[in-house]
């Protein structure tokens, strides 16, 4: 059938498996806008491989490294997240409902869950490395980024799948008026 | 909760994967959507063209810096049109699983025996 056609009276000739189809493609192309609208896995590796090496620096004792690795890396954390953003923006911007449709609480679900990763980065750098230094141990720089450049990397991914949650289960309730909250069912 | 109404221009399945995309976005590059679609340039822009003339869709041009850049976004009538299709859709498939719950009722009821 052509595109341009209109020969059925309204969905009368659409089947079950049809209309299942259809709402199918619906999910996917939301799925595929709210993919691309978050941030890619490799920019948490960039920014993990990037605190590792301030760590190292530190640990150097070298003035001359500190004063050009220190400096670089956070250029590239700077750099990259400075220009991630627009890019992504650049493309596509997902669709926000207006205040009174959202469900509640869902922009303070966003701002908690990007905040609580921050805070838990920083608690795990500073935490460590404060340990490992009072216990005289060596490297605690190094370690202590290391430690968080971990949590970077398996923390990152999550908070991506649960912003993508959230984008997702407020996409359905534009469709189906039912409010729902991500982490329900 | 929209009101169920099927309808046909967004039914054709080009148009159906463009304004579920757009329906989820706030407005989308022009190349984005033709890229995430895989259609040509001059199917894109017929497609978008029609649904722009039932007044679904609204096309942006501006300029950013030198070079032209072409946006859609869904209006706010393409995206009612949207809600009350996914509406129809989800009410073909209530009134289809009805069916089939009945059925099996009404031949209990007639003395149907069920093998």
């Amino acid at each position: 059938m052509s595109d341009t056609q209109q020969p059925r009276p309204a969905g009368t000739g659409t089947t079950r498996a049809e209309a299942a189809a259809e709402l199918a493609e619906i999910q996917r192309r939301r799925e595929q806008v709210i993919k691309a609208v978050l941030v890619p896995v490799w920019y948490w590796w960039v920014i993990a491989a990037a605190i590792v090496a301030i760590g190292v620096a530190r640990d150097s004792g070298d003035l001359a490294v500190q004063a050009t690795v220190i400096p670089l890396a956070a250029l590239v954390i700077a750099v990259l997240t400075g220009a991630m953003i627009p890019e992504l923006r650049r493309r596509v911007k997902a669709y926000t409902p207006p205040a009174s449709a959202r469900a509640p609480q869902t922009s303070a679900r966003v701002a908690a869950a990007i905040i609580g990763m921050i805070v838990l980065v920083d608690g795990v750098i500073l935490g460590t490395a404060a340990s490992l230094h009072a216990a005289h141990l060596r490297y605690p720089g190094t370690i202590g980024c290391a430690a968080g450049a971990a949590a970077i990397v398996i923390a990152g991914p999550l908070v991506n799948r649960y912003l993508r949650k959230l984008m997702l289960s407020q996409a359905r309730q534009q469709t189906s008026g039912a409010p729902q909250a991500a982490g329900t069912p | 909760m929209s009101t169920a109404r099927f309808d046909e221009l967004i039914h054709a399945p080009t148009r159906l994967a463009i304004v579920s995309l757009l329906a989820a976005a706030q407005w989308a590059d022009f190349k984005y959507i033709r890229d995430e679609l895989g259609l040509s340039d001059s199917a894109l822009s017929k497609q978008l063209s029609t649904l722009e003339s039932a007044g679904y869709v609204e096309i942006r041009k501006q300029f950013v810096g030198k070079f032209p850049r072409t946006s859609a976004s869904l209006s706010p009538a393409g995206r009612q049109a949207f809600e009350q299709h996914v509406a129809a859709l989800r009410q073909i498939i209530a009134r289809s699983q009805q069916d089939c719950d009945a059925q099996p009722a009404a031949e209990a009821a007639h003395g149907i025996p069920r093998r």
